[in-house]
């Protein structure tokens, strides 16, 4: 079992988790053919997490318009998870990986964090085929990214993904 | 599939070009018409039809409720209309049936949604968002006509190169 953290230029391991419904989903089928955010977080317990949610949650306008994906994934469960997603007015994805396993495989386990055994916070864009566009490391929150940040990431996706971004002549 | 959607319509008698059709029932057992599925590019477009997600057509699927939101005929409504994008943000925030597909009635104009249970009691389709914008009917079926889907991965609203919402890729 690979316990490498997953870095800029790899593919991103195909996993299956369930959602904040209990449905399991896997990954290629949430990012589907569009760039996607990736972020993994503590727990709604964490203030640093409810800080960088509060700007995830400003950014889903932007992101509901754009043909891009938001996926968030913790140890919580499925229930915890969808109240979680409630309370803060998140539309987009929530996986449970409450037996952190896919936590294990990533190599995410904060293992500073003896109590709740929590991802690192980080968060990965993406690209439809899941290589990883940027990595940020979260564990001191300025290692988190901006939005202006996750908005060039995805403009850069975009770009290379979209034969079209440049408005056709006719 | 060649194409992510199909013909839907709802008719007062069976047709008999149709590739699924089943006879719709009112909750208290009143026979109210008949619900019909054509391929995209098998023919001309039936007169009325509107476009719906492949997904939620399975002449093999097991029975079903139905929650039936149809936009009044005369009534030209915008995907972009603002009311429509809340409406699918209110579909995202919630939890999710076994179906749930916009009707397409052409490429800027949403016709109603569809949203299916194959629970045996419709207490999942009570509060069907799209019912708050268009009149709707609760409709029950027998087996071979509703399909199952995966819950839309959220936040986007907005439809893919005119297919119906929420499928997920161009």
């Amino acid at each position: 079992m690979s316990t490498q953290r997953p870095a800029t230029g790899d593919r991103f391991i195909d996993f299956e988790l369930p959602d904040h419904n209990g449905n399991c989903r896997r990954l290629s089928e949430l990012v589907a053919g569009d760039a996607t955010i990736l972020h993994f977080y503590r727990g709604f317990w964490c203030p640093k997490d409810q800080a960088q949610f509060r700007g995830l949650v400003q950014l889903q306008d932007q992101v509901e318009v754009a043909y891009t994906r938001m996926i968030s994934v913790s140890v919580d469960p499925p229930e915890v998870a969808a109240a979680f997603r409630a309370g803060i007015g998140a539309r987009w994805t929530f996986l449970s990986d409450a037996s952190r396993e896919v936590q294990a495989r990533l190599g995410l386990l904060e293992t500073t964090d003896t109590v709740h055994r929590p991802y690192v916070p980080t968060v990965f864009t993406l690209y439809p085929d899941l290589r990883i566009q940027s990595a940020y490391n979260g564990y001191w929150f300025w290692g988190r990214p901006t939005t202006a940040e996750l908005a060039a990431d995805l403009r850069t996706i975009t770009r290379a993904i979209r034969a079209d971004l440049e408005v056709p002549a006719r | 599939m060649t194409r992510p959607w199909h013909w839907f319509a709802f008719r007062p008698e069976r047709p008999d070009d149709a590739f699924a059709t089943t006879p719709a029932f009112r909750q208290d057992g009143a026979h109210l018409g008949f619900l019909a599925a054509w391929k995209v590019g098998a023919g001309r477009k039936p007169v009325g039809a509107l476009g719906i997600d492949a997904r939620a057509i399975d002449p093999d699927g097991a029975p079903a409720w139905i929650s039936l939101a149809l936009a009044p005929e005369r009534q030209r409504v915008l995907f972009d209309d603002p009311a429509v994008c809340q409406t699918m943000r209110v579909v995202l925030a919630t939890s999710p049936v076994d179906v749930m597909s916009t009707l397409v009635r052409d490429p800027s104009t949403i016709g109603g949604a569809f949203t299916a249970s194959h629970d045996p009691t419709p207490d999942d389709l009570a509060d069907d968002p799209f019912a708050r914008i268009f009149p709707r009917r609760l409709l029950r079926v027998d087996g071979g006509f509703v399909g199952t889907m995966p819950a839309p991965a959220g936040p986007g609203v907005q439809r893919y190169a005119g297919a119906p919402w929420p499928w997920d890729r161009f």
